[in-house]
């Protein structure tokens, strides 16, 4: 029953954007989002969307995978154009007993509307076209000067990794302890909040013990291998900067520029 | 007792990964019969068990518990869980009580049944795993895995199913463990009355225990009878990537080599027996 659920929603392929360095990605989604919350005219707006359009058609995956993502935060953004659009002030343009709308409220309700959905496009493509592996190489890579300051960049991404790696372990866990205790007669879809509250214990309390169990025993494994964490170690994967990830940043930084400059440009 | 109509599983149906792991099954467990169910890694065996108490549904095909049709409004699924027993592999993950006790009572009490009722049912169900009652009262995860092995048995049979099903109920356990527990069970089959449908991989303790073996491969039932006669179709077996008993395939090899005798010997004492046969019949020359 839990096996249909798709964790991480990575798809597969073989596109420029998928071949761009995971450190790449993630500066360039990250540089998108600075844009996106910079822009403030209609053609600004409307290259980021033609460009992120773009992007989206040469990764070869499905739209309705993207719009699944928005679909999850719909509701946020049709509460947020509403605020914006009837609590506004301004000159009204339309008005109903106490409602009204104010072109300001419209302006801002548009703008807001625009760049959830540019967030959301912008980052779903990251997640889309990198592993979650590659993601946390990557976001290691990208935090390593923060080492100077001690922060434990390296451990913090194998324990990102180790997380990722676990969640479709659990998943299975859990589902047979489901049904190991179905069988044993335990019922989860009737009685009131408590009794249902209460039949959750005999499923949380043998996942939290296999769960120790088997950290238990990984870190064991890890340190039969010699693993003391990330001083000296060398990678099976190295990230490389090359010739594609020089082509993203500058059509990326290239977008960033005209975006700015069309701020500036009334028309 | 259990009936299995047209029944077919498919994972992940429609989607890139489809795999039909049971195909067109019809299949009956009769009342008072201990039925070894025996396959090769991934023929089905284990979807096809989890079937028969609905706790997955087929995607198509129907299954009956007593008659009542599973997977139908009008049928209680909790009545059919209580009627139908399962013992999952590796089912040490499911304990999670205090004590013993409370584990083993947590399938009762589940039924609403009065505390003596209860009680008597965990004792029962202790005694016919082999568990020491001075365990009871101890924390389920201080056992030792063969007797942790036992608490999860004696958790479905303290429900007192009228068939218990139980995939590879020694798996991972050492060998006096492993015995002793399919000896419990089949002393308790016998007792009491409880048709049980057991999965393994081992041919000798199916070959020990069945009345009845029915042979899952690719999905389907590829074989049903009599050990003697499942057994004696040694070749079959083997192309299903399974083997005969060590006594039976010993037994083929003397007839191989010219000794009468009978075909689909499936235990030592059959053997024993059956060689003094000829032995006697031959007049003390071989």
């Amino acid at each position: 029953m839990f096996k249909d659920i798709t964790l991480g929603q990575f798809f597969p392929g073989d596109s420029f954007v998928h071949r761009l360095d995971p450190r790449t990605k993630i500066c360039l989604s990250l540089i998108f989002i600075v844009l996106v919350f910079l822009a403030n005219s209609i053609l600004g707006f409307a290259l980021l969307g033609g460009f992120i359009l773009l992007v989206a058609i040469i990764t070869k995956i499905p739209l309705k995978f993207m719009i699944r993502g928005l679909k999850t935060i719909m509701f946020f953004i049709v509460l947020t154009a509403f605020f914006n659009l009837f609590l506004s002030t301004g000159t009204v343009i339309w008005q109903w007993r106490f409602l009204k709308i104010t072109d300001r409220g419209l302006e801002l309700a548009l703008t807001m509307i625009a760049r959830l959905v540019l967030l959301i496009f912008g980052t779903s493509i990251l997640t889309l076209t990198t592993s979650p592996i590659a993601l946390t190489d990557g976001i290691e890579a990208l935090l390593r000067p923060f080492k100077k300051i001690k922060l434990p960049v390296h451990e913090l991404a194998m324990m990102m990794t180790i997380a990722l790696r676990f969640i479709p372990t659990l998943i299975d866990e859990t589902d047979k302890i489901i049904k190991a205790q179905t069988a044993r007669g335990t019922d989860f879809e009737s009685g009131n909040l408590i009794r249902r509250a209460k039949a959750l214990i005999p499923i949380l309390i043998p996942l939290f013990i296999s769960s120790f169990r088997r950290a238990d025993d990984l870190a064991l494994a890890m340190e039969c291998r010699c693993y003391n964490g990330g001083e000296n170690r060398t990678r099976m994967k190295v990230l490389e900067m090359k010739a594609i990830d020089f082509v993203g940043w500058g059509v990326t930084l290239a977008l960033g520029v005209i975006v700015i400059i069309l701020n500036y440009v009334r028309i | 007792m259990i009936k299995l109509e047209n029944v077919t599983y498919t994972y992940s149906e429609g989607g890139p990964f489809e795999m039909t792991a049971v195909d067109n099954v019809n299949l009956t467990i009769n009342k008072d019969e201990l039925v070894g169910l025996i396959g090769h890694t991934g023929s089905g065996k284990s979807t096809l068990i989890q079937m028969m108490n609905g706790l997955i549904k087929p995607t198509s095909g129907r299954v009956f518990v007593d008659g009542k049709e599973l997977h139908n409004k009008k049928t209680k699924m909790s009545d059919i869980r209580f009627k139908v027993g399962l013992v999952m592999q590796y089912p040490e993950y499911q304990l999670f009580e205090e004590t013993v006790y409370k584990d083993i009572a947590f399938g009762p009490a589940n039924m609403d049944l009065p505390d003596f009722e209860i009680k008597r049912r965990v004792e029962f169900a202790c005694d016919a795993v082999g568990l020491k009652r001075e365990l009871l009262e101890k924390s389920p995860f201080d056992l030792s895995g063969g007797q942790k092995r036992r608490a999860t048995i004696a958790g479905v049979i303290a429900m007192q199913p009228e068939v218990l099903i139980l995939d590879e109920p020694t798996a991972g356990l050492d060998p006096s463990g492993r015995d002793e527990i399919l000896y419990r069970i089949r002393d308790m089959h016998r007792r009491a009355g409880m048709a049980v449908v057991l999965v393994s991989h081992s041919m000798e303790d199916i070959a020990n225990m069945a009345d009845r073996i029915v042979v899952m491969n690719k999905g389907k039932v590829a074989l049903d009878g009599k050990p003697a006669e499942i057994f004696g179709r040694r070749e079959e077996l083997e192309s299903f990537g399974l083997s005969v008993p060590q006594v039976t395939s010993i037994t083929h090899k003397l007839r191989e080599k010219g000794y009468e005798l009978p075909k689909g010997i499936h235990t030592v004492s059959e053997a024993v027996y059956e060689i003094m046969k000829l032995k006697k019949g031959a007049g003390d020359n071989v």
